[in-house]
C-alpha cells in the first residue's frame, strides 16, 4: 500500500513538470511579437472610376483576409491600407509615394486607367516598389516594378476584334473616352484591320464621364457597321447603351463589343440595355470549376448574396494571392528577392491557370468573349485554345510605332 | 498482475523510456534538418531545370518568330498561295525546290524542328517540309482540323502572335508533337503563318536530362489528358518503356505530379508515381500547360539518418536486455519469500486447516504468519459444534413421513367403487348412437340456462366437426351453418315458446360442399314461461335437394342462345325454346306435333337427310351444316347437332336438337378466303392467285395450243417517291396504277400484284400463230406503258413516272412457270437497262450470256488447282537497254477454249473473289521465279512486277501474306515490285498509307500504275510512299502526235522527278515513242518495241540475247 501510493505521487511529479515545460514552449512560440506586413490599394472610391474601383477593394479584401485566416506570412498578418484616389492620376500618384514613404508598405495594388498607371509608374519606380495592376490595358509597356494581372492586347483586343471579324464581317466602327487607353487600342484595331483586310468606317472619342451619346448613337445607326467596338470607360457606357437603344440599334443586327465593361458595371446599370452585345476578358463569373464556385461563394459570404464578380476583381484577387505566394516562398521582405520569387509563381486562379511571365511580368492567360445574358452574366462564346503568353508589344506592329501608340497618339 | 511483474516492468519504465524517447526526439530533430535542406535543393533543381526547359522553347520560338520575319518566307507564301491551286507548274515546283534548300538547315529528325509549314490565312498548308499526309490539306476543315497545329494555327491567327501548341499525338507524324506557330506580316498584311514541328528527341534529351540530380533524380514531365495525366518525356526508371504511362488523376491524387498540373509549386516528400517515397519539388509549365516534378529518392537522401536510426536501435535493444536481467534478479529476490506464503494459505482455504503457516520469515512476513496460524486455530473448534447440531435434525424428519404413506392407502378404494358405475352408462350411450347412425339422425341439446350444448355422435358426422377442436360445441355447431342461415336458425331456436319447430336449412363444410338439413326442436320452458332447454333432431337431406336443383337448371338452360328442338320417338316436335322461334320464326303453337320437315329449304336432297338420319341411328348423334327456311321464307344456313334420348331399357324416347345460324360466320370465312388470294391494298390477285391461275392457263394452253403471255412490270423511281413523299402516297399510285392496268386487259386476263412496285400480267390465248401472238401482246404491252406513263394526281401532288415491262410467251407447259416469270423479270431488267419507259421480250441471247458467264466462273474456278494458269513476263528495260526485270501477266490456257485474254476472264474474276486466289498464285509463283533467278549471274538481279488487285490489297493480312511467301521463296524483298491502281489507292487512304508503310519496310518496291488515268490528286500521291510512277500506255500511244498527252506525259515525268521517284513508261511500241520519252527525262521502259509478253523459256531466252545486244551497244 505504501509503495503503491509512493510510486503514484511520484509519476504524479513527473506529469506536472511536463505540462509546464509544455505550457512555457506553447507560450514562448506563439506569444511571440510578429511585425503586422502592410500592403496599399489605390483605387477610386469616389468620381466617375468609382462604380468600377470600388469592388476591387472588395476583392482585394477577401484575398487579404484569406491569407491572414491560412496563417498570414509566416504568423505575420497582412494590413491592408486604403487610399481613394478620387479617379483623379495625379493625386493617386502623390498617394502612392505617401504609402511608399510614410505607410512603409511592402506592395502597391491597384489603377485602372492607363492615365493612372502611367502616373503612379514613375513613383514606383523611384524606388524600386512593386505594384500589382488589375486590368487589361493596350500594351507598349513593361517594367519591372510592374505585375500586370490583367490582360496584354493579344489576350483581350485583338482575338476579339479577330474573332468579330470572322463571325460579323469586315466593317468596324470604333468609339470610346478621350484618353490614352482607347486611343491606343484603337490605334492596335486599326493596324489589325490593315493586317486583315477590315474596314474602319468611323473613329470616335467622347470626354471621360461623357454624357451625351445620342450622336454617336445616331451615326452608328447611319452607317450601319458589321460590330462597333467600344472601349468607353466608366458611367458613359451606361448613356452610350441607353443612346443606342434609342437609336433603334439592336445587339443582333449591330453588336458592341466592349473592353472595358464587365460584370460589376452591368449590375450596377441593369443588363436590359446590354443584353445580347459582347465584351472580352479573361474572366467571367459564369465559369465553370470548384476554384471559381469557391471564388464567388467566399466573395459573397462576406460581401453579400447579391454582389458581382469580374475579371478586374478576379484579376485583382490573384495578384494578392501571387504577392503572397512569392513573398512566403522568398521568407523575406527583399525585394530583389520577391521580384525573383514572383517570376516563377503559377496558380491555380478562378479563371483558370495563371502564370507570372518572367520576361514581361504579365500573366498567362485565357483570352474569352462572352455575350451579356439577361440574368447581367455573360455566355461564353468563344475562348482561345490554350494559355495565351502575354505579349505586351504585338508581334505584328513593328517597333517603331510602338512609342506612338503607347503615348496614345493617333 | 504479479508483483514480481510489476516490479520487473517498474524498472524497465523508469530506466529505459527516457533513454528511448530521447533518441527518438533526437533522430527525428536530425531527419527534419535533412528532410528541409533535401527540399531547398531539390526545389533549387526544380527551377534550374524549370529555366532550361523555358529557355530551350523560347529559344525555339525566338527561331519561329525570326523564319516569320525573313522574306524568303514571305515570298515563298505569296507565291505557292497562287501557285498552289496547280501544283504542278513551273513556277510551283521551283518556289517549292527553293523553299526546301532553305528550310533544310532547320529541319532534321534529331534536330531542333522535325517538320516545316507554311499555311494561308485561310488554313491550307502550301508547304511542308515532310510529305506527310497533312501537306495539302485544310486545318480549318480538313482532316487534321482537330490537332494540335490546328489549334496553334487558330490561336496564332486569331491573336497575330506566335503560339506554342499544347502537345498531342500527331498522326500524320504518328508521334507526339508540338507545334509553334507564328503569324507572317508582310507590309502590315497577315498572308500567313509559318509553323514548325518541334523535334521530340532533342526536346525529350533537354527535358528529361537528369544531370545534377545525384544518383536517383529524376524530372518528369506530364500533361492532363481527361481524367488522366499523361507523362510526356521519357521516364528514366522506365527504361525503353515504350508504352506511355498514363495515371487516373483522382486515384493518383497524392502524387507530387497533380499539384503541378493543377497549376501550383510546392516541395514536399511524397509518393512517386512508383509508389517510391521521393523529395520532390513540383512545378507547372505554362508554355505547353504541363507538370514537371523534379524528384530525388528519399532512400538516398535519407540514408545517413537511416543508418543512425539502425544503430540507435541496436544499442538500445543491448541495454534493454542488460537491464532486463539486472530487474529479474532483484525482483526474484523480493517475491521469492511471498509466494511461499500464498502456498500455504491457499492449501489452507481448501480446507486443509492442519496446516500451519511458516512463521520464519523476515520482517513484516513473519508477524503475518503468526497472526494467520491464530486465526486457523479458531476456525477449526468452531467448525466441530456445528457438526453435532445437523445429527438431531435428520432424526424428527424421517418419523413424520411414516404417517403420510397410510393416508394414501385408504384413498385408492373409494376409487374403485366409482369406476363400476360408469362402465355401465358407456353401454347405453353406445346403443343410442347406432340408432342414429342407422335413421341418419342426429340429436342435440342445448341447456338455455347455462348456454352449453350437447350433440350426439351423428351430428358429429353429419356437421364433419373436428372432435380434436377445442371450441365449444355450440359455436362450432353454429359455425357450420351456412352464414347467411345462421342467424334465423339459432333465433328459432331460441324462442320463448314451449312448441316444436321446423327448418330446412344449409351447412357449409370446410372443403366448401354444401349440405342441405331438416331440423326439428322442441323448447322446454319452467312454470314461470322461462326457456329451460332446447331439443333438436337434425336429418341431412342434401340428396333430395340437389334433384331438385338439377330440374330447374334445367328448364334455364333450355332457353339458351341456340334454337332447341326436341320431338319425340316419331319425330314429333313436343317442345321448342325461345331461341328457336327467334331463328326460325315459327311459334311453339305453328310447330307443337308437326314433323321438322316444316322447317327444311329443300335445298338438300333425299340422300342427304337419309345419310343423316343413318348417322342418327347408328351413332346416335349427328352435327353438320344445314340449309332451312324460315316462316317468311328466307333461307338460311345454319350449323345444327341431333342427338337421341334412350331411356334405361335403351329404347329411344326422344331426339333433341340443336342449331345456330351462321349466316355471318359464312360471309366472314369468304372474306377471308379472299385475302389469302387477293393483294390488300389494290384487291389484285396475290402471288399465289397468279401462280395457281398460270398452271391452270399453262395446262389450258397444252390444250388449246393457244399462245399466250406473262408481262412483268415494275414501276420506275417507285422508291424515290415513297421516300420523298412518304408511304402513303406511293400506296395511292399503286391503286391509282392497277386500276388502271385492269383498264388495259381484258375481263379473263389476270393483273396481279406480286409485291412492292411488281405487278404481272397474264394474257390467255392470244393467237395460234407466234409472230401474231407476240404482235398483239407488244400492243397490250404498249397501250400499258403509255397508259401508265401518264401522269398521277396524288391529293395534292402532280406525281409522273414510267413503267418498265419484260414480255415471256408462252404454249404449252414445257416451260414451268417459275422460269417464265424469270425470264419476263430478265427482260424487265433489259428494259430498265434501255432506259426505262420500255417495253422488251424475252430473248434466248439474253439467257445465253448469263449463262456461258457463268461457265466461264466455272471453268475459272478450276484453272488454278488444275494448272491452266500461267505466267507471261515481259521486259523493262533502261535507257541504255539494260534489262531492269520484267512484269509478270498472268494468261489462262484453256483445255478447251484455248487462249482465254485477260480482259474477258479478269473482270469475272474480280465479281467472284475468284481475283484473291489467282492475285495469291501470281504472286508465289513470281517470287518461285526470283528464287530461280539467283543461282544466274544473268538473272540475279532482275526484279518482277506484280499487279495487285484492289481486293487483294484489302485483305486486313495482305502484308503478312507477302512477307510469308517472300519468306519461304527466300528471295530479296527489293526484287519484288509491286504494281498498285489508282482504285487500289483511292479507297481508304489512312489504311492504304499504313499498309504501303508496312510493305516498303519489308523491302518490297512499289509502284503506281496506270498514273494519269484516275483522279488521284497531287495530294494522295504525296502521302503515298511510292517508288515507281507507271505512265499509262494510252498516253504513250499517242505521244509523237496528240501535243495533249506529250504535256501530259511530260508534267508526270517531272512530277516524278520532283518527289524523287522512279519513272517507267509502258506500251512503248515505237523509236518515235521512245526517243520522245528519253528527251523528257523517262527512265525506264516495257512495250512491244522490246518485247511482248512471252514465257519465262522465251524470256530467259531474249535475256541472252539482250547480253549480247548490251554489250554490243556498250562496246
Amino acid at each position: 500500500m505504501t509503495i503503491w501510493a509512493r510510486q503514484q505521487g511520484w509519476l504524479f511529479a513527473v506529469l506536472v513538470l511536463a505540462l509546464l515545460a509544455g505550457a512555457f514552449w506553447f507560450y514562448a512560440s506563439h506569444h511571440a511579437e510578429k511585425p503586422v506586413i502592410r500592403i496599399g490599394v489605390l483605387h477610386a472610391l469616389t468620381g466617375t472610376m468609382a462604380t468600377s474601383e470600388a469592388p476591387l477593394v472588395d476583392a482585394l479584401r477577401l484575398a487579404v483576409e484569406e491569407a491572414n485566416q491560412s496563417g498570414g506570412i509566416d504568423g505575420a498578418k497582412i494590413e491592408m491600407i486604403v487610399r481613394d484616389c478620387r479617379s483623379d492620376a495625379a493625386y493617386c500618384a502623390a498617394q502612392a509615394e505617401k504609402l511608399i514613404t510614410q505607410d512603409k508598405v511592402e506592395a502597391l495594388f491597384g489603377c485602372w486607367t492607363s492615365a493612372c498607371r502611367k502616373a503612379v509608374k514613375p513613383v514606383v519606380e523611384k524606388y524600386h516598389h512593386l505594384l500589382f495592376y488589375p486590368v487589361q490595358y493596350e500594351g507598349m509597356e513593361q517594367s519591372a516594378d510592374i505585375i500586370y494581372t490583367g490582360a496584354a492586347p493579344n489576350q483581350q483586343i485583338i482575338p476579339m476584334v479577330s474573332w468579330a471579324m470572322q463571325q460579323r464581317g469586315r466593317r468596324v466602327y470604333l468609339v470610346g473616352s478621350d484618353y490614352i487607353f482607347p486611343h491606343a487600342a484603337n490605334h492596335i484595331i486599326k493596324k489589325l484591320l490593315v493586317a486583315k483586310d477590315g474596314l474602319l468606317l468611323a473613329e470616335r472619342y467622347v470626354p471621360l464621364g461623357e454624357r451625351d451619346m445620342d450622336a454617336i448613337a445616331h451615326d452608328i445607326a447611319q452607317l450601319h457597321p458589321d460590330f462597333v467596338v467600344n472601349t468607353l470607360n466608366g458611367d458613359s457606357n451606361r448613356y452610350f447603351f441607353a443612346a443606342l437603344q434609342k437609336a433603334g440599334v439592336q445587339s443582333r443586327d449591330i453588336p458592341v463589343f466592349s473592353t472595358s465593361f464587365a460584370e460589376a458595371e452591368l449590375a450596377a446599370m441593369g443588363p436590359a440595355l446590354m443584353q445580347g452585345h459582347y465584351a472580352a476578358w479573361n474572366y467571367f463569373q459564369s465559369l465553370p470549376g470548384a476554384e471559381n464556385r469557391d471564388f464567388v461563394e467566399h466573395f459573397r459570404r462576406r460581401f453579400g448574396a447579391n454582389r458581382v464578380l469580374d475579371d478586374p476583381m478576379e484579376a485583382s484577387y490573384i495578384g494578392v494571392r501571387l504577392w503572397m505566394n512569392a513573398r512566403r516562398d522568398a521568407g523575406t521582405a527583399n525585394r530583389d528577392a520577391m521580384k525573383a520569387a514572383l517570376g516563377q509563381q503559377t496558380l491555380n486562379a478562378p479563371e483558370g491557370i495563371v502564370a507570372v511571365d518572367a520576361a514581361t511580368q504579365h500573366l498567362w492567360k485565357t483570352a474569352r468573349i462572352g455575350q451579356v445574358r439577361a440574368d447581367g452574366q455573360f455566355e461564353i462564346v468563344w475562348q482561345s485554345g490554350q494559355s495565351l503568353a502575354p505579349a505586351p508589344f504585338p508581334f505584328f506592329i513593328p517597333p517603331g510605332e510602338r512609342d506612338a501608340i503607347a503615348q496614345g497618339l493617333p | 498482475m504479479r508483483i514480481f511483474s510489476r516490479l520487473l516492468l517498474l524498472f524497465l519504465l523508469v530506466s529505459m523510456v527516457p533513454l528511448a524517447l530521447f533518441s527518438y526526439f533526437n533522430l527525428q530533430q536530425d531527419e527534419e534538418t535533412l528532410r528541409a535542406e533535401a527540399l531547398g535543393r531539390v526545389s533549387t533543381l526544380a527551377d534550374k531545370k524549370m529555366i532550361q526547359v523555358k529557355s530551350y522553347l523560347t529559344e525555339r520560338e525566338r527561331n519561329v518568330r525570326f523564319l516569320a520575319q525573313s522574306p524568303r518566307v514571305v515570298a515563298d507564301i505569296e507565291l505557292l498561295s497562287d501557285e498552289y491551286g496547280a501544283r504542278a507548274g513551273g513556277v510551283y515546283l521551283r518556289e517549292d525546290a527553293r523553299a526546301r534548300q532553305y528550310f533544310d538547315r532547320y529541319v532534321d529528325e534529331s534536330g531542333v524542328f522535325r517538320n516545316i509549314y507554311l499555311i494561308t490565312p485561310q488554313g491550307e498548308i502550301i508547304y511542308a517540309q515532310k510529305h506527310e499526309s497533312d501537306f495539302a490539306t485544310n486545318l480549318q476543315n480538313g482532316p487534321w482540323r482537330a490537332t494540335p497545329l490546328a489549334d496553334a494555327f487558330r490561336d496564332a491567327v486569331s491573336t497575330l502572335e506566335p503560339m506554342i501548341s499544347r502537345q498531342d499525338f500527331y498522326l500524320p507524324s504518328k508521334a507526339p508533337s508540338i507545334f509553334i506557330t507564328s503569324p507572317v506580316i508582310a507590309d502590315g498584311k497577315f498572308i500567313g503563318v509559318l509553323a514548325a514541328q518541334l523535334g521530340n528527341d532533342l526536346f525529350n534529351k533537354v527535358a528529361s536530362d537528369s544531370g545534377g540530380l545525384g544518383a536517383s533524380g529524376e524530372a518528369v514531365f506530364a500533361r492532363k489528358d481527361g481524367e488522366d495525366m499523361l507523362m510526356t518525356t521519357p521516364l528514366r526508371y522506365r527504361p525503353g518503356g515504350r508504352e506511355i504511362l498514363r495515371l487516373n488523376l483522382e486515384k493518383n491524387k497524392e502524387i507530387p505530379m497533380v499539384g503541378a498540373l493543377f497549376g501550383t509549386s510546392g516541395e514536399a516528400v511524397k509518393k512517386d508515381y512508383r509508389d517510391k517515397e521521393v523529395v520532390s519539388a513540383w512545378r507547372h509549365l505554362p508554355e505547353l500547360d504541363w507538370g514537371m516534378v523534379v524528384k530525388l529518392d528519399g532512400d538516398e537522401v535519407f540514408a545517413s539518418v537511416y543508418r543512425q536510426r539502425t544503430w540507435v536501435l541496436e544499442a538500445l535493444l543491448l541495454m534493454v536486455c542488460v537491464s532486463g536481467l539486472l530487474a529479474f534478479l532483484f525482483a526474484r529476490q523480493i517475491s521469492r519469500p511471498l509466494e511461499v506464503l500464498a502456498k500455504t494459505v491457499g492449501e489452507m482455504a481448501e480446507g486443509n486447516l492442519d496446516q500451519r503457516a511458516d512463521e520464519s520469515a523476515f520482517g513484516e512476513l513473519g508477524l503475518f504468519a503468526r497472526s494467520f496460524n491464530r486465526m486457523t486455530g479458531r476456525l477449526q473448534r468452531l467448525y466441530q459444534t456445528l457438526e453435532a447440531r445437523i445429527e438431531e435434525r435428520t432424526r424428527e424428519l424421517s418419523a413424520s413421513n411414516e404417517q403420510l404413506q397410510e393416508e394414501i392407502v385408504e384413498r385408492e378404494h373409494i376409487e374403485s367403487a366409482l369406476r363400476d358405475n360408469q362402465a355401465e352408462l358407456q353401454r347405453k350411450q353406445e346403443m343410442l348412437i347406432e340408432t342414429e347412425k342407422l335413421g341418419r339422425i342426429g340429436s342435440w341439446e342445448m341447456d338455455a340456462v347455462s348456454g352449453e350444448m350437447r350433440c350426439s355422435d351423428e351430428i358429429c358426422r353429419m356437421f364433419e366437426f373436428d372432435p380434436a377442436q377445442l371450441l365449444p360445441v355450440r359455436d362450432k355447431f353454429l359455425q357450420t351453418i351456412h352464414p347467411d342461415d345462421r342467424m334465423w336458425v339459432s333465433q328459432t331456436c331460441r324462442q320463448t315458446k314451449e312448441a316444436c319447430h321446423d327448418a330446412e336449412y344449409r351447412l357449409n363444410m370446410a372443403d366448401g360442399r354444401i349440405k342441405w338439413v331438416r331440423q326439428h326442436c322442441k323448447n322446454y320452458l319452467d312454470a314461470t314461461g322461462r326457456l329451460l332447454r332446447t331439443v333438436g333432431a337434425v336429418q341431412d337431406i342434401t340428396a333430395s335437394r340437389r334433384a331438385e336443383d338439377n330440374l330447374r337448371i334445367a328448364a334455364v338452360a333450355f332457353e339458351t342462345q341456340e334454337g332447341i328442338m326436341i320431338t319425340d320417338a316419331e319425330a314429333n316436335i313436343i317442345r321448342v325454346n325461345h331461341a328457336f322461334e327467334a331463328i326460325t320464326g315459327y311459334s311453339p303453337e305453328d310447330v307443337l306435333r308437326k314433323n321438322p320437315r316444316i322447317l327444311s329449304s329443300g335445298k338438300h336432297d333425299k340422300a342427304f337427310y337419309e345419310e343423316m338420319w343413318r348417322q342418327l341411328t347408328t351413332a346416335g348423334i349427328w352435327s353438320g351444316e344445314i340449309w332451312d327456311k324460315r316462316k317468311n321464307g328466307t333461307i338460311y344456313p345454319k350449323w345444327m347437332a341431333i342427338s337421341e334420348v334412350k331411356d334405361p331399357t335403351g329404347r329411344v324416347t326422344e331426339y333433341v336438337a340443336t342449331f345456330s345460324d351462321i349466316t355471318q360466320r359464312k360471309q366472314a370465312e369468304e372474306e377471308i378466303r379472299n385475302l389469302a388470294f387477293y393483294d390488300g391494298l389494290t384487291g389484285l390477285p396475290n402471288r399465289r392467285l397468279l401462280l395457281d391461275r398460270c398452271h391452270l392457263a399453262l395446262a389450258a394452253s397444252q390444250r388449246s395450243r393457244q399462245y399466250g403471255a406473262l408481262l412483268f412490270l415494275d414501276m420506275d423511281r417507285f422508291k424515290t417517291l415513297n421516300d420523298t413523299l412518304g408511304h402513303e402516297y406511293g400506296d395511292r399510285m399503286l391503286v391509282e396504277v392497277a386500276r388502271r392496268m385492269q383498264a388495259c386487259v381484258r375481263e379473263s386476263d389476270t393483273v396481279a400484284r406480286l409485291g412492292g412496285d411488281e405487278f404481272v400480267v397474264l394474257l390467255e390465248d392470244v393467237d395460234e400463230q407466234s409472230a401474231v401472238a407476240s404482235q398483239k401482246v407488244a400492243q397490250i404491252a404498249e397501250k400499258i406503258r403509255a397508259s401508265l406513263s401518264v401522269s398521277y394526281q396524288l391529293a395534292e401532288h402532280e406525281h409522273l413516272s414510267s413503267p418498265s415491262i419484260g414480255v415471256s410467251l408462252y404454249r404449252g407447259n414445257e416451260e414451268p412457270v417459275e422460269v417464265l416469270l424469270k425470264y419476263a423479270d430478265m427482260a424487265m431488267y433489259q428494259a430498265k437497262d434501255a432506259g426505262r419507259n420500255a417495253v422488251r421480250f424475252f430473248d434466248p441471247g439474253m439467257q445465253l450470256a448469263v449463262e456461258s458467264r457463268a461457265a466461264l466462273e466455272a471453268d475459272l474456278r478450276r484453272a488454278v488447282p488444275e494448272g491452266q494458269l500461267h505466267l507471261y513476263y515481259q521486259i523493262q528495260v533502261n535507257n541504255e537497254h539494260r534489262v531492269l526485270g520484267a512484269e509478270a501477266l498472268v494468261r489462262w490456257i484453256h483445255p478447251l477454249r484455248g487462249m482465254v485474254p485477260p480482259a474477258q476472264f479478269i473482270p469475272v474474276a474480280e465479281e467472284s473473289a475468284l481475283i484473291l486466289e489467282i492475285g495469291g498464285w501470281v504472286m508465289e509463283t513470281a517470287c518461285r521465279q526470283l528464287a530461280e533467278w539467283r543461282i544466274h549471274a544473268l538473272t540475279r538481279n532482275l526484279s518482277i512486277a506484280v499487279n495487285v488487285s484492289a481486293q487483294q490489297f484489302k485483305l486486313h493480312d495482305f502484308v503478312n501474306r507477302v512477307e510469308s511467301i517472300l519468306r519461304t521463296c527466300d528471295v530479296d524483298p527489293s526484287l519484288l515490285k509491286l504494281e498498285l491502281t489508282e482504285s487500289v489507292v483511292l479507297s481508304d487512304l489512312a489504311d492504304v498509307v499504313a499498309k504501303m508503310h508496312a510493305l516498303r519496310a519489308l523491302g518490297v518496291k512499289l509502284s503506281l500504275d496506270d498514273f494519269g488515268t484516275g483522279y488521284s490528286s497531287l495530294a494522295y500521291l504525296k502521302q503515298l510512299p511510292l517508288d515507281q510512277l507507271k505512265i499509262d500506255q494510252s498516253f504513250v500511244r499517242d505521244i509523237a502526235t496528240d501535243p495533249n498527252d506529250a504535256v501530259m506525259v511530260q508534267t508526270i515525268i517531272d512530277m516524278a522527278l520532283n518527289f524523287k521517284l522512279n519513272v517507267i513508261a509502258e506500251g512503248v511500241e515505237s523509236e518515235e515513242q521512245l526517243s520522245f520519252l528519253k528527251l523528257h527525262g523517262c527512265m525506264a521502259y516495257q512495250g512491244y518495241l522490246f518485247s511482248r509478253p512471252v514465257p519465262v523459256e522465251e524470256f530467259e531466252a531474249l535475256l541472252v540475247q539482250q547480253s549480247g545486244l548490251y554489250k554490243a551497244l556498250s562496246s
